[in-house]
């Protein structure tokens, strides 16, 4: 479904990725984990259309991405939940989640899906007058995933649910993250918490230095000595 | 140089101040009044504004300030003219200081709000003049005053004083340009807070540079109020001062001394022929018209943009393109004497530091020391405290809680200016260089205001060392802007040098690089070790780490889990969870 | 010092709670921009300034005042948007959108001299002769026009941010733009709309001055320190924030000018806006 083509992404003069390719399948959950600096977030911003590619293609369906201007990648099904969660702070809970599905094909089955949305995430119920920023972390990632969830996406971006989270609110985001895709949305997961990523993952890319090191099943790579020395040398 | 700057001055000065004697028409008088008059006031602000970047839109309160303190003198005190001029001069620095000894102050008022508050000052001093009885609302008369007699005709008088104060605002402008004052000011321009912590006195400048720049507004408003004899709240606070001598130094060039005395002959020159044709309203829209184009098109100004047009042809045809290489043998001499391998005594100890953000807790209760001669490395995964445990420490940021001790000295009490000058260092991980200055002037600023504080020459000259050292003395002159990545970060190594610091703290400063580069900067980090540093190395990449770092501490969510030799914490099963979670312990 | 009467009070409180209106009108545009856009726009007194020598030119032609907003809204709408696609065009950040639109000003100012000259003028209408009477206090009604309009104008925009899908989405892009973008948001679209909706404010300010006041081109710089004071201390981008404050800021001079002299009236807002800018600048 996802096609991504030996991309290169640079800021400024070096290039922050280059010839990377990674695919995801309709309904798959794939995640790419790699130690920090290695262009993670570079790669999934460049997905989500926040970034440009300099080189290489970017496909959705068959179809060319990256000559769309940044508010189209929504309309063809991509819905991210960036770093940091960036969530629009000083507006409140349902109305972050309301601008979840500003897109067109979300618009009309907006009500629906918040109905949906509170389900998985019950805490948001509880708040949705409140200002997004007075949640706390593990609240205000669910509250990005639920944004995600709002634009009936049908491939989810998540990059480093778990950053800044403790290890108990992690376990709860990423079995949210298992159920999503069960449901039969495809996953592309950028993380550097490598066990967890492992877990849910049906193949995984490492990503080092801004390149593909390795791809497979995580059965495949936990038998393989590159992520231990990725990480730890 | 001096003298030959001086000698130009004082031709000039010659020169000019025989116009009045060859009979020309009056016009000519007036007009050269004019240029002089907006001269001293274009150049008196781009003192504080261009240099500094702190666009000021006041400066006609402190022009207003000099007129009314002249027109009161003279027609009220009975003072004779020529003194009301230091009087006035006076009079405006000393308002200008009392304003910025307050406002800079204020950290978050800086550019859009700096300005508005300036221009809300004029309007108040306005007022306050218009309904005291400094005027009261008729204005004051100056006519009866009697003026000294020099020159040709009774206005020569004018002419000759603010040719005077037009030389002496140049000249004062390019002394500040060449001085440390100077330097200072434009690293604020670029980056006010990488400047405090690399040594610069940023308060005390700004306010320098500030009074400087109101005391020749000031000189030129007592002038200016004998010239036109009548003086009206209205006409001196008006909205034009500010305005032109804003489009003059940006047209002319607000980074040079002499740009806004381009601008200001040339909008002088335009305004002039417009006035002369009947058209001064078309004048005035043409000004404008002017600053927007400039603004959009020419950042530089035009003064600004030929000069750099012209260093930039200079520096191509000079100099070619070069792969940065490691010189080790043109080390300078070691600052300290190094204590061998390992380390010695305690040299920074942090005892429970803690640091909140918005109820986030970036550090808790961090314990731990680094000794002398040896090189730390601080690990963890994203998010674990790293970059803010060096923020702290090198007084970025206060910390909540905790002391730091360096060298036996509280860090936590001293002034973020002051911790340069007490040998620490750091470098970002994301490069900050001073994006108009050169890459020699970059390196030369802490060696100018650190420990070792020295003169220009011989910090250019410590700065050439160090430039050679890390493999970039080929790109001496040229702008951070056209180095690549991995130069930048060798740029931010050579600043960090540069101040003699007896600890370095390097921020990430692999991520990003190739293999080679990285190699090449495993190399340097170890040649700088070896000289007599102590090295506090925040990393991601283990194999450097595991490669230069005698001890590690490794941080996760704020707290120190593990310290130690670099392989053995590694396999802790303590780190091993914290890094890849628990399967893998 | 003696004391006014009650009804002199009245009278001053009341006039300072119409001038108060003007200056949530004048700013509402302003704080609008600058909040949401990072484009502080100087030239907006200029603007209108422009729209008020407009309708003054309009209604001397026979138009009723009123309908002359058919013509300037529009016109000042599309104005609006044209500025905010040059800043987005060359990028100019939110200092040199001050220097571009302080050339701007000085632009239109000359404009407005060349065509109208420097002597004052003054629009004679019907409505500036019906007066109407509360008890002891007279109120004239372009005073309640302007009122009527700042009032109607604040309130219909915070309801438009506040309730509207699009409005929104505005709020969105002013909080985190490109995150906007990736949900689907229009960005540019969106800011192109906004800033032609604060020039077309400026232009119904325009109106209310012509209404009330005498026009001359120096007068437009009378206005800019207030309503900026009134502007920064309502709250950047906040629709109600210049009328409350714009009415905090007229009662107080009002007070000043009974209590003692008339021209010590600017005084209050400048004070006050220096006040607030050294004692909490991150309200900002």
């Amino acid at each position: 479904m996802l096609e991504v083509e030996r991309i290169q992404v640079s800021y400024g003069a070096a290039p922050a990725i280059s010839e990377v390719s990674i695919r995801v399948g309709a309904g798959e959950l794939v995640c790419v984990i790699g130690p920090n600096g290695a262009g993670k977030t570079t790669l999934i911003n460049a997905i989500a259309g926040l970034h440009r590619i300099e080189a290489g293609a970017l496909r959705l369906d068959g179809r060319d991405l990256s000559r769309l201007p940044q508010h189209a990648y929504c309309d063809r099904g991509i819905a991210i939940v960036p770093e940091g969660r960036r969530l629009f702070t000083g507006m409140s809970v349902r109305e972050n989640l309301e601008l979840g599905s500003y897109r067109r094909g979300a618009r009309a089955r907006r009500a629906e899906s918040l109905e949906r949305v509170c389900g998985v995430f019950p805490v948001l119920r509880e708040r949705l007058a409140q200002p997004a920023g007075s949640l706390s972390g593990g609240q205000q990632q669910m509250l990005a995933i639920g944004r995600a969830l709002m634009a009936q996406p049908r491939l989810l971006l998540l990059d480093e649910p778990s950053l800044g989270l403790a290890p108990a609110v992690v376990l709860a985001v990423f079995s949210v993250i298992k159920e999503i895709n069960a449901g039969g949305v495809a996953v592309l997961l950028v993380e550097q918490s490598v066990a967890m990523a492992l877990e849910i993952a049906a193949r995984a890319y490492v990503l080092e230095e801004g390149r593909i090191a390795a791809e497979g099943r995580p059965d495949e790579l936990l038998a393989q000595p590159h992520i231990r020395r990725a990480y730890l040398g | 140089m001096r003298w030959h700057a001086l000698a130009g001055f004082a031709a000039a000065g010659i020169a000019l101040s025989a116009v009045p004697f060859f009979g020309l028409p009056a016009f000519y008088e007036s007009f050269l009044y004019l240029v002089f008059h907006w001269v001293v006031l274009a150049v008196s602000w781009n003192i504080l504004s261009g240099y500094s970047g702190y666009f000021s839109f006041g400066h006609g309160a402190f022009f207003g300030a000099g007129m009314y303190t002249t027109a009161t003198l003279a027609t009220k005190a009975g003072v004779p003219f020529l003194w009301t001029l230091p009087a006035a001069g006076l009079v405006a620095a000393l308002f200008g200081i009392a304003l910025g000894a307050v406002v800079f102050r204020v950290p978050r008022l800086r550019g859009e709000l700096f300005a508005l508050l300036t221009l809300a000052v004029t309007f108040v001093l306005a007022t306050v003049v218009l309904n005291t009885p400094i005027d009261g609302g008729p204005g004051l008369y100056l006519s009866a005053v009697p003026l000294p007699a020099i020159g040709p005709s009774p206005s020569s008088i004018f002419y000759l004083l603010a040719l005077a104060a037009a030389l002496a605002a140049l000249w004062i402008a390019r002394e500040i340009h060449r001085s440390k004052l100077g330097t200072g000011l434009f690293a604020i321009h670029d980056d006010e807070d990488v400047a405090e912590v690399l040594g610069v006195p940023t308060y005390r400048y700004k306010l320098a540079a500030f009074g400087v720049s109101c005391g020749l507004a000031g000189v030129a408003g007592g002038i200016q109020a004998m010239f036109i004899s009548y003086v009206t709240v209205g006409e001196t606070f008006s909205i034009a001062v500010p305005l032109y001598v804003v489009l003059m130094s940006v047209l002319g060039g607000s980074r040079h001394w002499f740009g806004p005395a381009v601008g200001a002959a040339f909008v002088t020159g335009l305004l002039y022929a417009f006035t002369a044709g009947d058209y001064a309203v078309a004048g005035r829209a043409a000004v404008g018209l002017i600053l927007i184009l400039v603004i959009l098109f020419l950042p530089e100004g035009i003064f600004g943009e030929a000069v750099g047009w012209l260093k930039r042809r200079h520096r191509l045809s000079a100099t070619p393109a070069a792969a940065p290489v490691i010189d080790v043998a043109d080390i300078p001499a070691p600052a300290a004497a190094a204590a061998g391998k390992g380390g010695g005594e305690p040299m920074l100890e942090v005892r429970g530091l803690s640091k909140a953000f918005h109820g986030v807790q970036a550090l808790a209760e961090v314990d731990l020391e680094v000794r002398r001669g040896e090189i730390l490395g601080l690990v963890g995964p994203n998010g674990s405290g790293k970059s803010t445990l060096i923020n702290v420490v090198s007084g970025y940021f206060r910390p909540d809680s905790g002391r730091i001790l360096f060298e036996g000295r509280d860090l936590a009490a001293l002034e973020a200016h002051r911790i340069a000058r007490v040998g620490l260092a750091r470098t970002y991980q994301i490069p900050r260089p001073f994006a108009h200055l050169s890459v020699l002037e970059n390196v030369a600023l802490p060696a100018m205001f650190g420990r070792g504080a020295l003169k220009r020459a011989d910090a250019e000259g410590e700065a050439r060392r160090w430039l050679a050292f890390t493999g970039l003395a080929a790109k001496a002159r040229s702008l951070p802007g056209e180095l690549n990545l991995h130069q930048r970060k060798f740029l931010e190594l050579a600043r960090a040098l540069a101040s003699r610091p007896s600890l370095l703290l390097l921020d990430e400063v692999l991520s990003g690089l190739t293999h080679a580069e990285i190699d090449d900067a495993i190399r340097l980090i170890r040649a700088i070790r070896d000289q007599g540093a102590t090295i506090v190395f925040v990393e991601h990449l283990i194999r450097a780490v595991m490669e230069l770092t005698d001890r590690i501490v490794v941080l996760s969510y704020g707290r120190v889990i593990a310290q130690g030799d670099p392989r053995g914490v590694m396999r802790e099963p303590d780190v091993v969870t914290a890094y890849l979670g628990k399967p893998y312990a | 010092m003696a004391l006014p009467s009650l009804t002199l009070l009245g009278q001053s409180l009341l006039s300072g709670l119409f001038i108060g209106a003007l200056y949530g009108l004048l700013g509402l545009g302003l704080s609008l921009s600058w909040g949401m856009l990072r484009q502080i726009n100087l030239a907006h007194f200029a603007l209108a300034f422009l729209g008020a020598y407009l309708t003054y030119q309009l209604a001397g032609a026979g138009m009723d005042p009123l309908a002359t907003l058919a013509v300037v809204v529009p016109g000042f709408f599309a104005l609006g948007a044209l500025m905010h696609w040059v800043f987005a065009r060359f990028s100019v950040s939110a200092f040199n959108s001050l220097l571009v639109t302080f050339g701007l000003t000085a632009i239109i100012e000359a404009l407005i001299q060349w065509i109208w000259t420097a002597d004052f003028r003054r629009l004679e209408s019907g409505y500036g002769e019906v007066k109407f009477r509360i008890g002891a206090l007279y109120v004239a009604l372009p005073e309640l026009l302007t009122l009527a309009m700042a009032v109607a104008l604040s309130l219909l925009t915070w309801a438009w941010l506040r309730y509207t899908y699009t409005g929104k989405a505005m709020r969105a892009i002013a909080e985190d733009a490109p995150i906007a973008a990736a949900f689907g948001v229009n960005v540019r679209g969106l800011s192109l709309l906004l800033s032609g909706l604060s020039a077309a404010f400026a232009g119904v300010a325009g109106l209310c001055l012509a209404l009330s006041y005498t026009l001359a081109p120096a007068q437009i710089y009378a206005w800019l320190g207030v309503v900026f004071a009134a502007v920064m201390l309502g709250g950047l981008g906040n629709p109600l924030g210049p009328l409350v404050a714009g009415i905090v800021i007229g009662v107080s001079e009002a007070l000043t000018m009974a209590l003692t002299a008339p021209a010590w009236a600017p005084l209050v807002s400048f004070s006050l806006l220096i006040i607030v800018l050294l004692a909490r600048p991150g309200k900002i």
